[in-house]
């Protein structure tokens, strides 16, 4: 594998194992919200009404920008009653071929993201709710998700690649 | 091109891109995106995206990640290790008594948590291992863990009827009060199977020899304290939520935090089981969630495509089926679905096209909820898409075999099939509790 490639892989692995390893704690942060508006409500009688749609963006952060690190822990479930019998090697080239149906749907989803975000920052969209936060930001950061989940899927590629060669990317 | 023939084409790419074994959520979300942008043209590149904001605005998937987080946080604690040994002593003496603890402990679990992954990892780390050193079957064992599990998609809490109540707009707590009989029923069935199997073939579950019961009464009555926890987990869960005091959302962030107290005040928490939870949470919930985000534009290209008259006219007009017999296809076309589609997909596809059809046709949704769970946790155990199966190969020790554990499940299957029948015929089992609880 070309050093560049290399690069490439070990780059954008450590930008997302960090981007992963924050996005874990986002659950603490949901957490946080969803007890601080509840307790707040029933024992001061303090209703806060930014709190679900914060718990929401919290939520929609968490799993878009941690979706490139749990790429890279292989957790997501595939259905496996050929694929599990295959090789290591067979199943790098499959993968190699069909990982470019996935980078197809995450680039569509780009692609939409991209211009829905654009929309908003244009119009300084605004959610419905008595809140009324700007959408936006939130839009921003699940764009920048979906493109880290596409450099992850390029980085995967290239992994494959090398385990159908039978040479180490490392 | 007829509708149904780009439905039927969409359909049959989807399974052989699912053979290549591709991630299922890549498949899934390819097919959709693909197919919208052959329909639809510029504005079908909206459509995934699109489907990311309708994720944005279900507020109640928030309870996903916390209930998942929960799981694992019990299944650290050593909560359920305590509740074995009390089972342990208790139900000893009976042949079969531990795999019939290990249901009562699965139920148990499931009325804290509202997925089958704590029940799993619960099992496979506790039970497993001491049914295994006591001479039980191993079938038995890992048919009995898988099992009872599954229950915890239908005791409330329950992430699959929340996932439900928001697709078919059903409340949540009327949804999680049907589950109770019906999970109670299958946790019976279980138990009665068990007991009949052990006592007639009393080699695959001997009862513990009388030394290693032996223990004064005081020593057995202060056992019993290890259910003080769970129930004030259960209260402070489910309890709050349905006096309406916290809401369902903030229900499962007190679950997490509970689990998470349990778990500190039992001197389990430390660094590496704060990561190691950390990463199993957003591991898993991203799998689901990413399922959803691409089954949620499946099933919006589905419905700009007019599939939910499609699928009435077909079974009303063409197969002029009975009300009945529209019931049982959609019951038999999941569970032949559920051989290729992944479980949670098939619910985000399918189920927005079935429930119109079930209302209009006058059953009640929250009925066919339970119905759709049920078949659910069928799903979750059989070949090739069971959550359950995963988890098991993943977590179950080396002398386990893969035909061992496709073979443990036929009886449990079995049993379950039954529930689900006697739930079709007896919706009081489901709806009695909501009725009497709300007063209807």
């Amino acid at each position: 594998m070309p050093n560049a490639i290399k690069t490439y892989v070990r780059y954008v692995e450590a930008i997302n194992r960090k981007l992963g390893k924050f996005a874990m704690y986002l659950v603490f942060v949901m957490m946080g919200i969803l007890l601080f508006s509840s307790i707040s409500r029933t024992f001061f009688n303090v209703p806060h009404i930014w709190a679900i749609e914060m718990a929401q963006f919290t939520m929609a952060a968490y799993y878009l920008l941690g979706g490139g690190f749990s790429m890279m822990l292989g957790s997501h479930v595939r259905m496996d009653v050929l694929y599990g019998r295959w090789s290591p090697k067979k199943r790098a080239v499959t993968d190699a071929i069909t990982v470019f149906c996935l980078i197809f749907y995450l680039v569509v989803l780009l692609i939409g993201g991209l211009s829905s975000t654009s929309y908003s920052l244009e119009y300084n969209q605004r959610n419905y709710s008595s809140w009324g936060p700007p959408v936006a930001p939130i839009k921003i950061i699940m764009v920048i998700g979906i493109f880290m989940m596409i450099l992850q899927s390029i980085a995967t590629f290239f992994k494959d690649l090398a385990k159908a060669k039978g040479v180490s990317i490392k | 091109m007829s509708y149904e023939m780009i439905a039927l084409l969409m359909f049959s790419t989807l399974m052989l891109m699912l053979i290549t074994g591709q991630r299922v959520f890549g498949a899934v979300g390819f097919v959709a995106a693909a197919a919208s942008i052959l329909l639809w043209g510029k504005g079908g590149y909206e459509m995934p995206f699109n489907a990311s904001i309708v994720l944005l605005n279900w507020y109640p998937l928030l309870t996903l990640p916390l209930f998942i987080f929960m799981g694992y946080m019990l299944s650290e604690s050593g909560i359920a290790s305590d509740l074995y040994r009390m089972f342990h002593v208790w139900m000893g003496p009976l042949n079969g008594g531990l795999a019939i603890g290990t249901i009562v402990l699965m139920v148990a679990i499931s009325a804290m948590n509202g997925l089958s992954v704590a029940g799993m990892a619960i099992g496979t780390s506790i039970a497993l291992p001491e049914m295994l050193k006591r001479g039980y079957d191993k079938r038995m064992v890992t048919g009995v863990i898988q099992a009872g599990s599954s229950l915890g998609i239908m005791v409330p809490p329950s992430i699959v009827l929340v996932l439900y109540g928001m697709i078919a707009r059903q409340p949540v707590s009327k949804l999680w009060l049907a589950g109770v009989f019906p999970g109670l029923l299958l946790a019976a069935m279980f138990i009665i199977y068990i007991a009949v199997k052990c006592m007639l073939n009393p080699d695959m579950g001997p009862s513990l020899p009388v030394e290693e019961r032996k223990m004064e009464w005081t020593e057995k009555l202060r056992l019993l304290g290890a259910g003080i926890l769970p129930l004030l987990i259960i209260v402070s869960v489910t309890g709050l939520f349905m006096m309406g005091v916290t809401s369902l959302v903030e229900s499962s962030a007190v679950g997490a935090v509970t689990a998470t107290i349990a778990a500190l005040v039992k001197g389990r928490l430390n660094r590496k089981v704060l990561d190691d939870t950390l990463h199993k949470t957003l591991s898993v919930s991203c799998m689901f969630m990413w399922i959803i985000l691409a089954a949620l534009c499946f099933g919006a290209v589905f419905d700009g495509l007019g599939a939910v008259h499609a699928i009435e006219s077909l079974f009303l007009d063409k197969w002029g089926l009975s009300p009945w017999g529209v019931l049982i296809m959609m019951q038999v076309s999941y569970l032949l679905m559920g051989m290729f589609l992944d479980d949670t997909a098939m619910l985000v596809i399918v189920a927005p096209l079935y429930i119109p059809l079930v209302i209009s046709l006058g059953f009640d949704p929250v009925w066919y909820g339970v119905l759709y769970t049920v078949t659910c946790q069928i799903a979750y155990m059989t070949p090739p898409f069971g959550y359950n199966l995963f988890l098991m190969k993943a977590m179950a020790p080396k002398e386990i075999t893969l035909v061992d554990i496709y073979s443990s499940i036929v009886p449990f299957v079995i049993i379950m099939t039954i529930g689900l029948g006697l739930v079709m015929v007896f919706p009081q089992i489901a709806l009695w509790l909501p009725a009497t609880y709300f007063g209807k």
